[in-house]
Protein backbone atom coordinates (compact mmCIF):
# COMPACT_ATOMS: atom_id res chain seq x y z
CA UNK A 1 0.00 0.00 0.00
CA UNK A 2 1.45 3.62 -0.81
CA UNK A 3 2.09 5.53 2.73
CA UNK A 4 0.96 8.40 1.39
CA UNK A 5 -2.73 7.27 0.32
CA UNK A 6 -2.49 5.29 3.83
CA UNK A 7 -1.89 8.56 5.38
CA UNK A 8 -4.43 10.36 3.75
CA UNK A 9 -7.30 8.42 4.09
CA UNK A 10 -6.14 7.30 7.92
CA UNK A 11 -6.59 11.28 8.61
CA UNK A 12 -9.89 11.77 6.49
CA UNK A 13 -12.43 13.56 9.10
CA UNK A 14 -10.69 12.78 12.26
CA UNK A 15 -9.80 16.38 13.30
CA UNK A 16 -8.06 15.82 16.68
CA UNK A 17 -5.95 13.32 15.35
CA UNK A 18 -4.87 15.30 12.67
CA UNK A 19 -4.33 18.22 15.07
CA UNK A 20 -1.90 16.50 17.28
CA UNK A 21 -0.29 15.35 14.05
CA UNK A 22 0.54 18.68 13.23
CA UNK A 23 1.42 19.15 17.07
CA UNK A 24 4.07 16.60 16.06
CA UNK A 25 5.47 18.16 12.83
CA UNK A 26 5.89 21.26 15.37
CA UNK A 27 7.58 19.60 17.92
CA UNK A 28 9.85 17.68 15.18
CA UNK A 29 10.59 21.52 13.37
CA UNK A 30 11.59 22.35 17.33
CA UNK A 31 14.21 19.57 17.67
CA UNK A 32 15.83 20.10 14.51
CA UNK A 33 16.00 24.03 14.51
CA UNK A 34 16.55 23.97 18.52
CA UNK A 35 19.35 26.59 18.58
CA UNK A 36 17.60 28.79 16.38
CA UNK A 37 14.72 28.55 17.65
CA UNK A 38 16.16 28.57 21.80
CA UNK A 39 16.73 32.38 22.70
CA UNK A 40 19.14 31.48 25.58
CA UNK A 41 21.74 28.80 26.09
CA UNK A 42 19.19 25.50 27.99
CA UNK A 43 22.73 24.63 30.06
CA UNK A 44 23.51 28.56 30.92
CA UNK A 45 23.48 29.23 34.57
CA UNK A 46 22.83 33.14 36.03
CA UNK A 47 22.36 32.85 40.14
CA UNK A 48 20.85 36.23 40.24
CA UNK A 49 17.76 35.42 37.86
CA UNK A 50 16.94 32.24 39.33
CA UNK A 51 13.07 31.31 39.40
CA UNK A 52 11.83 34.31 37.71
CA UNK A 53 8.58 34.45 36.94
CA UNK A 54 7.30 34.04 33.26
CA UNK A 55 7.92 36.82 31.29
CA UNK A 56 10.21 38.75 28.87
CA UNK A 57 12.69 38.06 27.93
CA UNK A 58 12.41 34.45 29.83
CA UNK A 59 8.77 33.11 28.23
CA UNK A 60 8.46 30.17 30.65
CA UNK A 61 10.77 31.61 33.56
CA UNK A 62 13.81 30.27 34.46
CA UNK A 63 14.54 27.28 37.18
CA UNK A 64 16.35 27.24 40.63
CA UNK A 65 19.87 27.34 38.55
CA UNK A 66 18.89 30.23 36.66
CA UNK A 67 18.53 28.16 33.69
CA UNK A 68 16.43 29.79 30.75
CA UNK A 69 12.74 27.18 31.05
CA UNK A 70 11.92 27.88 27.24
CA UNK A 71 15.28 26.98 25.61
CA UNK A 72 15.65 23.74 27.82
CA UNK A 73 11.75 23.22 26.89
CA UNK A 74 12.94 23.41 23.11
CA UNK A 75 15.87 21.76 23.57
CA UNK A 76 14.02 18.74 25.67
CA UNK A 77 11.79 18.56 22.13
CA UNK A 78 15.28 17.43 20.86
CA UNK A 79 15.40 14.66 23.31
CA UNK A 80 11.81 13.40 23.16
CA UNK A 81 12.44 13.20 19.51
CA UNK A 82 15.98 11.55 19.65
CA UNK A 83 14.75 8.79 22.58
CA UNK A 84 11.36 8.05 20.83
CA UNK A 85 12.83 7.24 17.25
CA UNK A 86 15.91 5.89 19.17
CA UNK A 87 13.56 3.50 21.03
CA UNK A 88 11.20 2.92 17.87
CA UNK A 89 14.28 1.86 15.65
CA UNK A 90 16.01 -0.25 18.44
CA UNK A 91 12.63 -2.21 19.25
CA UNK A 92 11.14 -2.52 15.64
CA UNK A 93 14.46 -3.96 14.35
CA UNK A 94 15.76 -6.21 17.03
CA UNK A 95 11.20 -7.21 17.53
CA UNK A 96 10.52 -7.23 13.74
CA UNK A 97 13.48 -9.41 13.25
CA UNK A 98 12.73 -11.79 15.55
CA UNK A 99 9.49 -12.05 14.94
CA UNK A 100 9.58 -12.45 11.41
CA UNK A 101 12.52 -15.08 11.26
CA UNK A 102 10.78 -16.75 13.84
CA UNK A 103 7.74 -17.46 12.10
CA UNK A 104 9.15 -17.84 8.63
CA UNK A 105 11.76 -20.45 10.21
CA UNK A 106 9.74 -22.55 12.23
CA UNK A 107 12.07 -24.39 14.32
CA UNK A 108 14.21 -21.42 15.37
CA UNK A 109 11.21 -19.55 15.88
CA UNK A 110 10.16 -22.12 18.88
CA UNK A 111 13.66 -21.31 20.42
CA UNK A 112 13.51 -17.77 19.66
CA UNK A 113 9.74 -17.17 20.80
CA UNK A 114 10.29 -19.33 24.21
CA UNK A 115 12.99 -16.71 25.15
CA UNK A 116 10.70 -13.74 24.19
CA UNK A 117 8.16 -15.42 26.41
CA UNK A 118 10.38 -15.70 29.14
CA UNK A 119 11.26 -11.91 28.84
CA UNK A 120 7.64 -11.17 28.36
CA UNK A 121 7.38 -12.46 32.42
CA UNK A 122 8.98 -9.44 33.38
CA UNK A 123 6.65 -6.74 33.29
CA UNK A 124 7.87 -3.83 31.41
CA UNK A 125 8.80 -0.70 34.03
CA UNK A 126 10.63 -3.68 35.90
CA UNK A 127 12.79 -5.22 33.02
CA UNK A 128 13.85 -1.15 32.00
CA UNK A 129 15.08 -0.81 35.69
CA UNK A 130 16.52 -3.88 35.87
CA UNK A 131 19.10 -3.00 32.66
CA UNK A 132 19.15 0.65 33.65
CA UNK A 133 21.06 -1.25 36.82
CA UNK A 134 23.26 -2.66 34.58
CA UNK A 135 24.17 -0.28 32.59
CA UNK A 136 25.12 3.88 33.24
CA UNK A 137 23.05 6.51 32.62
CA UNK A 138 23.39 8.05 29.47
CA UNK A 139 20.96 8.86 25.95
CA UNK A 140 22.36 5.80 24.06
CA UNK A 141 21.50 3.53 27.11
CA UNK A 142 18.12 4.71 28.15
CA UNK A 143 17.19 4.47 24.34
CA UNK A 144 18.53 0.91 24.21
CA UNK A 145 16.62 -0.30 27.37
CA UNK A 146 13.31 1.40 26.73
CA UNK A 147 13.97 -0.34 23.08
CA UNK A 148 14.65 -3.79 24.44
CA UNK A 149 11.41 -3.72 26.35
CA UNK A 150 9.58 -2.96 23.71
CA UNK A 151 10.90 -5.17 21.21
CA UNK A 152 9.14 -8.39 22.89
CA UNK A 153 6.40 -6.91 22.39
CA UNK A 154 6.86 -6.41 18.57
CA UNK A 155 8.54 -9.65 18.45
CA UNK A 156 5.16 -11.19 19.27
CA UNK A 157 3.14 -9.17 17.19
CA UNK A 158 5.54 -9.58 14.23
CA UNK A 159 5.22 -13.32 14.86
CA UNK A 160 1.59 -13.30 14.72
CA UNK A 161 1.27 -11.27 11.41
CA UNK A 162 4.21 -13.11 9.68
CA UNK A 163 2.87 -16.35 10.34
CA UNK A 164 -0.46 -15.37 8.90
CA UNK A 165 1.60 -13.56 5.46
CA UNK A 166 3.71 -16.91 5.07
CA UNK A 167 -0.05 -18.78 4.53
CA UNK A 168 -1.30 -16.44 2.12
CA UNK A 169 -1.27 -17.11 -2.07
CA UNK A 170 1.44 -14.88 -3.11
CA UNK A 171 4.37 -15.96 -0.28
CA UNK A 172 3.78 -19.82 -2.01
CA UNK A 173 3.53 -17.72 -5.74
CA UNK A 174 7.33 -16.44 -5.11
CA UNK A 175 8.47 -19.73 -3.60
CA UNK A 176 7.51 -21.45 -7.13
CA UNK A 177 9.04 -18.93 -9.53
CA UNK A 178 12.83 -20.02 -7.04
CA UNK A 179 12.72 -16.66 -5.02
CA UNK A 180 15.12 -16.95 -2.01
CA UNK A 181 14.50 -17.08 1.85
CA UNK A 182 15.80 -13.02 2.11
CA UNK A 183 13.47 -12.05 -0.49
CA UNK A 184 10.42 -13.99 0.02
CA UNK A 185 11.15 -12.52 3.71
CA UNK A 186 12.12 -8.78 3.07
CA UNK A 187 10.26 -8.10 -0.65
CA UNK A 188 7.64 -9.87 -0.38
CA UNK A 189 6.19 -9.96 3.17
CA UNK A 190 7.82 -7.21 4.77
CA UNK A 191 6.09 -4.07 2.51
CA UNK A 192 2.71 -6.37 3.74
CA UNK A 193 3.73 -5.25 7.17
CA UNK A 194 4.60 -1.54 6.79
CA UNK A 195 1.08 -0.15 7.67
CA UNK A 196 0.79 -2.20 11.01
CA UNK A 197 4.64 -1.20 11.62
CA UNK A 198 4.03 2.43 11.58
CA UNK A 199 1.40 1.74 13.64
CA UNK A 200 3.02 -0.41 16.13
CA UNK A 201 5.91 2.66 15.64
CA UNK A 202 3.38 5.33 16.90
CA UNK A 203 2.33 3.51 19.90
CA UNK A 204 6.09 2.39 21.14
CA UNK A 205 6.95 6.36 20.34
CA UNK A 206 4.07 7.39 22.74
CA UNK A 207 4.99 4.45 25.46
CA UNK A 208 8.66 5.58 25.31
CA UNK A 209 7.71 9.07 25.94
CA UNK A 210 6.34 7.51 29.57
CA UNK A 211 8.99 5.33 30.04
CA UNK A 212 11.80 7.49 29.65
CA UNK A 213 10.18 10.69 31.83
CA UNK A 214 9.27 7.87 34.56
CA UNK A 215 13.17 7.40 34.09
CA UNK A 216 14.37 10.63 34.66
CA UNK A 217 11.70 10.91 37.22
CA UNK A 218 13.26 8.09 39.86
CA UNK A 219 17.13 9.63 38.59
CA UNK A 220 17.55 6.57 36.88
CA UNK A 221 16.94 7.61 33.11
CA UNK A 222 19.21 10.52 31.42
CA UNK A 223 21.78 12.00 32.79
CA UNK A 224 20.98 15.13 35.21
CA UNK A 225 22.07 17.86 32.92
CA UNK A 226 20.70 16.76 29.61
CA UNK A 227 17.75 19.12 28.82
CA UNK A 228 14.82 16.62 28.86
CA UNK A 229 11.18 17.39 29.71
CA UNK A 230 11.45 14.10 32.41
CA UNK A 231 14.52 15.78 33.73
CA UNK A 232 13.02 19.28 34.02
CA UNK A 233 10.12 17.74 35.92
CA UNK A 234 12.47 15.53 38.30
CA UNK A 235 15.10 18.61 39.05
CA UNK A 236 12.38 21.12 39.52
CA UNK A 237 9.95 19.34 41.73
CA UNK A 238 10.74 20.51 44.73
CA UNK A 239 10.02 24.08 43.65
CA UNK A 240 6.36 23.17 42.82
CA UNK A 241 4.80 25.78 45.67
CA UNK A 242 7.08 28.45 45.09
CA UNK A 243 7.52 28.23 41.46
CA UNK A 244 4.52 26.11 39.70
CA UNK A 245 5.86 27.22 35.65
CA UNK A 246 8.79 25.27 36.41
CA UNK A 247 6.25 21.65 36.21
CA UNK A 248 3.65 22.98 34.29
CA UNK A 249 4.99 23.71 30.94
CA UNK A 250 7.25 20.57 30.25
CA UNK A 251 4.24 18.56 32.32
CA UNK A 252 1.81 19.82 29.59
CA UNK A 253 4.03 19.10 26.99
CA UNK A 254 4.53 15.66 27.65
CA UNK A 255 0.97 15.03 28.19
CA UNK A 256 0.33 16.72 24.46
CA UNK A 257 2.56 15.06 23.10
CA UNK A 258 2.27 11.58 23.95
CA UNK A 259 -1.74 12.35 23.47
CA UNK A 260 -0.72 13.33 19.98
CA UNK A 261 1.23 10.49 19.60
CA UNK A 262 -1.45 8.22 20.82
CA UNK A 263 -4.47 10.09 18.51
CA UNK A 264 -2.64 9.33 15.13
CA UNK A 265 -1.95 5.40 16.66
CA UNK A 266 -5.09 4.76 16.55
CA UNK A 267 -6.33 7.02 13.47
CA UNK A 268 -3.53 4.54 11.71
CA UNK A 269 -5.03 1.76 13.50
CA UNK A 270 -8.59 2.19 12.15
CA UNK A 271 -7.59 2.44 8.40
CA UNK A 272 -5.20 -0.28 8.87
CA UNK A 273 -5.09 -4.13 6.65
CA UNK A 274 -8.32 -5.69 8.62
CA UNK A 275 -6.02 -9.25 8.46
CA UNK A 276 -4.15 -6.99 11.16
CA UNK A 277 -6.71 -5.85 13.35
CA UNK A 278 -6.64 -8.07 16.36
CA UNK A 279 -3.01 -8.17 16.52
CA UNK A 280 -1.95 -4.71 17.01
CA UNK A 281 -1.66 -3.26 20.84
CA UNK A 282 -3.19 0.02 22.04
CA UNK A 283 -6.45 -1.52 23.24
CA UNK B 1 -10.46 -27.68 31.07
CA UNK B 2 -8.19 -30.24 32.95
CA UNK B 3 -6.17 -30.89 29.87
CA UNK B 4 -6.07 -27.15 29.57
CA UNK B 5 -4.79 -26.64 32.84
CA UNK B 6 -2.51 -29.26 33.12
CA UNK B 7 -0.74 -27.99 29.44
CA UNK B 8 -0.53 -24.11 30.94
CA UNK B 9 0.93 -25.62 34.02
CA UNK B 10 3.28 -27.52 32.24
CA UNK B 11 4.30 -24.50 30.04
CA UNK B 12 5.06 -22.12 33.15
CA UNK B 13 7.53 -24.57 34.27
CA UNK B 14 10.04 -24.05 31.92
CA UNK B 15 9.52 -20.33 31.58
CA UNK B 16 9.63 -19.90 35.40
CA UNK B 17 13.12 -21.78 35.52
CA UNK B 18 14.29 -19.92 32.53
CA UNK B 19 13.19 -16.45 34.43
CA UNK B 20 14.69 -17.87 37.33
CA UNK B 21 18.43 -18.35 35.53
CA UNK B 22 18.52 -14.77 34.31
CA UNK B 23 17.36 -13.46 37.64
CA UNK B 24 20.60 -15.60 38.96
CA UNK B 25 22.28 -13.95 35.91
CA UNK B 26 21.98 -10.35 37.31
CA UNK B 27 24.29 -10.68 39.90
CA UNK B 28 27.02 -12.01 37.80
CA UNK B 29 26.56 -9.25 35.04
CA UNK B 30 27.93 -6.63 37.00
CA UNK B 31 31.44 -6.08 36.85
CA UNK B 32 33.19 -7.47 39.64
CA UNK B 33 33.54 -10.39 42.19
CA UNK B 34 29.78 -11.25 42.82
CA UNK B 35 30.23 -12.20 46.44
CA UNK B 36 31.81 -8.37 47.17
CA UNK B 37 29.16 -7.31 45.15
CA UNK B 38 26.38 -9.17 47.09
CA UNK B 39 28.23 -7.90 50.33
CA UNK B 40 28.63 -4.51 49.36
CA UNK B 41 31.61 -2.00 50.07
CA UNK B 42 32.47 -2.48 53.32
CA UNK B 43 32.66 -6.52 53.50
CA UNK B 44 36.16 -7.41 54.88
CA UNK B 45 38.16 -10.23 52.09
CA UNK B 46 37.53 -12.67 55.38
CA UNK B 47 33.93 -12.42 54.36
CA UNK B 48 33.36 -12.02 51.04
CA UNK B 49 35.89 -15.40 50.95
CA UNK B 50 33.55 -17.24 53.20
CA UNK B 51 30.31 -16.01 51.39
CA UNK B 52 32.34 -17.37 47.84
CA UNK B 53 32.49 -20.64 49.83
CA UNK B 54 29.00 -21.18 51.09
CA UNK B 55 27.65 -19.66 47.59
CA UNK B 56 30.34 -21.69 46.09
CA UNK B 57 31.09 -19.11 43.88
CA UNK B 58 34.24 -20.91 43.26
CA UNK B 59 32.42 -23.58 41.56
CA UNK B 60 31.17 -23.83 37.96
CA UNK B 61 28.18 -21.28 37.23
CA UNK B 62 25.51 -23.85 36.74
CA UNK B 63 26.46 -25.63 39.81
CA UNK B 64 26.16 -22.00 42.10
CA UNK B 65 22.68 -21.31 40.36
CA UNK B 66 21.15 -25.03 41.60
CA UNK B 67 23.00 -23.72 45.23
CA UNK B 68 21.26 -20.60 44.63
CA UNK B 69 18.18 -22.19 43.65
CA UNK B 70 17.99 -24.30 46.36
CA UNK B 71 18.61 -21.48 49.22
CA UNK B 72 15.69 -19.42 47.16
CA UNK B 73 13.36 -22.73 47.68
CA UNK B 74 13.74 -22.25 51.22
CA UNK B 75 13.07 -19.15 51.57
CA UNK B 76 16.08 -17.78 51.62
CA UNK B 77 17.03 -14.76 49.35
CA UNK B 78 20.28 -13.04 51.43
CA UNK B 79 20.95 -10.42 53.38
CA UNK B 80 20.58 -6.83 52.47
CA UNK B 81 23.78 -4.97 52.49
CA UNK B 82 21.51 -1.84 53.43
CA UNK B 83 19.93 -2.69 56.13
CA UNK B 84 21.82 -5.96 57.60
CA UNK B 85 18.72 -7.68 57.71
CA UNK B 86 17.32 -10.92 55.28
CA UNK B 87 15.64 -9.79 52.00
CA UNK B 88 12.74 -11.97 52.52
CA UNK B 89 11.94 -9.69 55.98
CA UNK B 90 12.91 -6.31 53.96
CA UNK B 91 10.31 -7.31 50.71
CA UNK B 92 8.07 -8.56 53.80
CA UNK B 93 8.09 -4.71 55.59
CA UNK B 94 6.73 -3.21 51.69
CA UNK B 95 4.06 -6.26 51.35
CA UNK B 96 1.14 -4.57 53.37
CA UNK B 97 1.77 -1.41 51.83
CA UNK B 98 2.18 -2.96 48.56
CA UNK B 99 -1.02 -5.22 48.19
CA UNK B 100 -2.89 -2.22 49.76
CA UNK B 101 -1.73 0.43 47.20
CA UNK B 102 -2.51 -2.40 44.25
CA UNK B 103 -6.36 -3.08 45.94
CA UNK B 104 -7.43 0.21 46.25
CA UNK B 105 -6.48 0.75 42.80
CA UNK B 106 -8.10 -1.85 41.38
CA UNK B 107 -10.97 -0.62 43.33
CA UNK B 108 -10.65 2.90 41.12
CA UNK B 109 -10.26 1.07 38.01
CA UNK B 110 -13.59 -1.02 38.82
CA UNK B 111 -15.73 2.21 39.62
CA UNK B 112 -14.60 4.51 37.30
CA UNK B 113 -13.62 2.33 34.31
CA UNK B 114 -16.56 -0.04 33.95
CA UNK B 115 -19.19 2.65 34.06
CA UNK B 116 -17.70 5.38 31.84
CA UNK B 117 -16.76 2.42 29.53
CA UNK B 118 -20.18 1.14 28.84
CA UNK B 119 -21.56 4.70 28.79
CA UNK B 120 -18.78 5.40 25.49
CA UNK B 121 -20.12 1.85 24.20
CA UNK B 122 -23.79 2.65 24.55
CA UNK B 123 -23.40 6.41 23.53
CA UNK B 124 -21.66 5.12 20.49
CA UNK B 125 -20.82 7.79 17.73
CA UNK B 126 -22.38 10.50 20.32
CA UNK B 127 -20.57 13.57 21.37
CA UNK B 128 -20.73 11.87 24.81
CA UNK B 129 -18.60 8.77 23.26
CA UNK B 130 -16.54 11.33 22.04
CA UNK B 131 -15.64 13.01 25.35
CA UNK B 132 -15.08 9.81 27.16
CA UNK B 133 -13.02 8.22 24.44
CA UNK B 134 -10.69 11.07 24.18
CA UNK B 135 -10.66 11.79 27.71
CA UNK B 136 -9.82 8.22 28.54
CA UNK B 137 -7.02 8.40 26.16
CA UNK B 138 -5.82 12.03 27.58
CA UNK B 139 -5.59 10.27 31.14
CA UNK B 140 -3.25 7.16 29.57
CA UNK B 141 -0.79 10.07 28.55
CA UNK B 142 -0.26 11.34 31.59
CA UNK B 143 3.18 10.80 33.25
CA UNK B 144 1.36 9.25 36.73
CA UNK B 145 4.38 11.23 39.03
CA UNK B 146 3.28 14.50 37.38
CA UNK B 147 -0.47 14.18 37.95
CA UNK B 148 0.52 12.43 41.78
CA UNK B 149 2.50 15.88 42.11
CA UNK B 150 -0.59 18.04 41.22
CA UNK B 151 -2.71 15.89 43.23
CA UNK B 152 -0.78 15.99 46.17
CA UNK B 153 -0.61 20.23 45.24
CA UNK B 154 -4.06 20.85 45.20
CA UNK B 155 -5.82 17.99 47.98
CA UNK B 156 -2.73 18.36 50.22
CA UNK B 157 -1.02 21.48 50.28
CA UNK B 158 -4.04 23.83 49.63
CA UNK B 159 -7.12 22.06 50.62
CA UNK B 160 -5.96 19.86 53.07
CA UNK B 161 -8.10 17.08 53.05
CA UNK B 162 -5.58 14.02 52.79
CA UNK B 163 -2.19 13.12 53.90
CA UNK B 164 0.78 14.00 51.44
CA UNK B 165 3.17 11.04 51.83
CA UNK B 166 4.32 7.81 53.86
CA UNK B 167 2.02 5.01 54.97
CA UNK B 168 1.72 4.20 58.88
CA UNK B 169 0.35 0.47 59.23
CA UNK B 170 -2.94 -0.63 59.82
CA UNK B 171 -2.03 -1.74 62.98
CA UNK B 172 -0.50 1.36 64.26
CA UNK B 173 -2.66 3.85 65.76
CA UNK B 174 -5.36 5.34 63.52
CA UNK B 175 -6.15 1.56 62.20
CA UNK B 176 -8.53 1.21 59.12
CA UNK B 177 -8.49 5.14 59.09
CA UNK B 178 -4.95 4.77 58.30
CA UNK B 179 -6.26 3.81 54.63
CA UNK B 180 -6.71 7.63 53.67
CA UNK B 181 -2.99 7.83 53.08
CA UNK B 182 -3.63 5.70 50.30
CA UNK B 183 -6.54 7.53 48.01
CA UNK B 184 -4.29 10.00 46.69
CA UNK B 185 -1.79 7.25 45.61
CA UNK B 186 -4.31 4.92 44.14
CA UNK B 187 -6.24 7.22 42.39
CA UNK B 188 -2.94 8.53 40.77
CA UNK B 189 -1.76 4.81 39.61
CA UNK B 190 -5.82 4.20 38.80
CA UNK B 191 -5.64 7.04 35.90
CA UNK B 192 -3.52 5.14 33.40
CA UNK B 193 -5.14 2.10 33.99
CA UNK B 194 -8.84 3.00 34.36
CA UNK B 195 -8.15 4.55 30.94
CA UNK B 196 -7.20 1.78 29.14
CA UNK B 197 -10.08 -0.34 31.04
CA UNK B 198 -12.90 2.65 29.54
CA UNK B 199 -11.35 1.65 26.22
CA UNK B 200 -10.91 -1.99 26.30
CA UNK B 201 -15.19 -2.44 27.91
CA UNK B 202 -15.99 0.05 24.93
CA UNK B 203 -14.04 -1.91 22.48
CA UNK B 204 -15.03 -5.15 23.52
CA UNK B 205 -19.01 -3.88 24.15
CA UNK B 206 -18.68 -2.88 20.70
CA UNK B 207 -17.05 -6.09 19.58
CA UNK B 208 -19.85 -8.06 21.29
CA UNK B 209 -22.72 -6.12 20.00
CA UNK B 210 -22.13 -7.08 16.01
CA UNK B 211 -22.71 -10.56 17.30
CA UNK B 212 -26.08 -12.59 15.89
CA UNK B 213 -27.24 -13.32 19.21
CA UNK B 214 -27.50 -9.35 19.87
CA UNK B 215 -29.50 -8.92 17.10
CA UNK B 216 -31.74 -11.30 17.66
CA UNK B 217 -32.80 -10.11 21.29
CA UNK B 218 -33.14 -6.98 19.56
CA UNK B 219 -35.45 -8.13 17.10
CA UNK B 220 -37.54 -10.18 19.71
CA UNK B 221 -38.20 -6.36 21.06
CA UNK B 222 -35.96 -6.62 24.47
CA UNK B 223 -35.71 -2.99 26.03
CA UNK B 224 -32.53 -1.43 24.55
CA UNK B 225 -31.08 -1.19 28.58
CA UNK B 226 -31.84 -5.29 29.10
CA UNK B 227 -29.86 -5.64 25.56
CA UNK B 228 -26.59 -3.56 26.63
CA UNK B 229 -26.34 -5.37 29.73
CA UNK B 230 -27.57 -8.60 29.80
CA UNK B 231 -26.47 -9.54 26.27
CA UNK B 232 -23.75 -7.28 25.39
CA UNK B 233 -21.89 -5.83 28.83
CA UNK B 234 -22.13 -9.45 30.38
CA UNK B 235 -20.24 -10.91 27.12
CA UNK B 236 -18.12 -8.18 27.16
CA UNK B 237 -17.05 -8.83 30.73
CA UNK B 238 -15.03 -12.04 29.75
CA UNK B 239 -12.11 -10.00 28.30
CA UNK B 240 -12.47 -7.15 30.47
CA UNK B 241 -12.27 -9.45 33.43
CA UNK B 242 -8.77 -11.11 32.35
CA UNK B 243 -7.84 -7.40 31.69
CA UNK B 244 -8.05 -6.63 35.27
CA UNK B 245 -6.17 -9.82 36.45
CA UNK B 246 -3.07 -8.59 34.23
CA UNK B 247 -3.83 -4.90 35.08
CA UNK B 248 -3.32 -6.23 39.06
CA UNK B 249 -0.37 -8.20 38.15
CA UNK B 250 1.69 -4.86 36.56
CA UNK B 251 0.42 -2.91 39.35
CA UNK B 252 3.32 -3.86 41.68
CA UNK B 253 5.89 -2.98 39.92
CA UNK B 254 4.34 0.32 37.57
CA UNK B 255 3.83 1.46 41.64
CA UNK B 256 7.41 2.12 41.84
CA UNK B 257 6.77 5.85 40.42
CA UNK B 258 4.16 6.58 42.52
CA UNK B 259 5.10 4.84 46.02
CA UNK B 260 8.47 7.09 45.28
CA UNK B 261 6.10 10.52 44.71
CA UNK B 262 4.22 9.74 47.84
CA UNK B 263 7.43 8.45 49.54
CA UNK B 264 5.05 5.22 50.21
CA UNK B 265 7.20 2.34 52.55
CA UNK B 266 5.68 -0.38 49.31
CA UNK B 267 7.99 -2.83 47.38
CA UNK B 268 7.88 -0.35 44.74
CA UNK B 269 10.24 1.90 46.19
CA UNK B 270 12.37 -0.75 47.93
CA UNK B 271 13.17 -1.56 44.31
CA UNK B 272 14.06 2.01 43.34
CA UNK B 273 16.14 3.18 46.72
CA UNK B 274 17.84 -0.51 46.49
CA UNK B 275 19.34 0.43 42.99
CA UNK B 276 20.22 3.86 43.94
CA UNK B 277 22.03 1.93 47.62
CA UNK B 278 23.47 -0.96 45.08
CA UNK B 279 21.76 -2.72 46.92
CA UNK B 280 22.04 -6.02 44.57
CA UNK B 281 20.88 -8.94 46.91
CA UNK B 282 17.57 -6.72 47.54
CA UNK B 283 17.06 -5.75 44.16
CA UNK B 284 17.38 -9.41 42.99
CA UNK B 285 14.80 -10.27 45.60
CA UNK B 286 12.25 -8.76 44.91
CA UNK B 287 12.65 -8.95 40.87
CA UNK B 288 12.21 -12.64 41.62
CA UNK B 289 9.32 -12.09 43.89
CA UNK B 290 7.67 -9.79 41.56
CA UNK B 291 8.40 -11.74 38.42
CA UNK B 292 6.93 -15.07 40.29
CA UNK B 293 3.20 -13.57 41.59
CA UNK B 294 3.27 -11.57 38.05
CA UNK B 295 3.84 -15.40 36.35
CA UNK B 296 1.67 -17.11 38.58
CA UNK B 297 -1.18 -14.20 38.18
CA UNK B 298 -1.00 -14.33 34.42
CA UNK B 299 -1.85 -17.91 34.56
CA UNK B 300 -4.07 -18.02 37.01
CA UNK B 301 -6.33 -14.96 34.76
CA UNK B 302 -5.68 -17.65 31.47
CA UNK B 303 -7.15 -20.21 33.60
CA UNK B 304 -10.08 -18.55 34.81
CA UNK B 305 -10.76 -16.47 31.08
CA UNK B 306 -10.94 -20.39 29.64
CA UNK B 307 -13.31 -21.48 32.19
CA UNK B 308 -15.57 -17.82 31.67
CA UNK B 309 -15.16 -18.64 27.66
CA UNK B 310 -14.91 -22.18 27.21
CA UNK B 311 -13.74 -21.83 23.22
CA UNK B 312 -10.73 -20.30 24.19
CA UNK B 313 -9.61 -24.04 25.84
CA UNK B 314 -10.57 -25.68 23.09
CA UNK B 315 -8.23 -23.22 20.48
Amino acid sequence: MNIINFLRNAFAGRKLATVGFIWLCFILLAAIFAPLIAPFDPLEIDPVGRLAEPGLPNLFGTDHFGRDTFSRAIYGARMTVIIGVGSVVVALVCGGLIGMLSAYFTRLGHFLMRGVDVLMAFPALLMALVLITLLERSVFNTILVIGIVYATTTARILYGMTLKLKGEVFVDAAVCSGAGHSSILFRHILPNLVSPLLVQASFIFAFAQLQAAALDFLGLGLPPEVPSWGNMLSEERIYVTRAPWLLIYPGLLIVLSVFSMNLVGDALRDSIDPRFKDDIAGV
Amino acid sequence: MLAYTAKRLLTLIPTLLAATILVFLFVHLIPGDPAAILLGDTATPEEVAQLSAELGFDRPLWIQYFLWLGNVLQGDLGTSIFFREPVTAVIGSGAETSILLASMTMVWIIILGLPIGVLSATKHGTWIDQITSSGAMLAASVPTFWLGLYLIMIFSVTLGWFPSSGFPSLSDEGGITNLRYLILPSLTLAAPNAALIVRLVRASMLDVAREDHVRTARAKGLHPARVAIKHVFRNALIAVAAAFGFTFAALISEAVVTETVFSLPGIGRLVVQSILRRDYPVIQGVILVIVVLYMVINLLVDLAYARLDPRVSLK
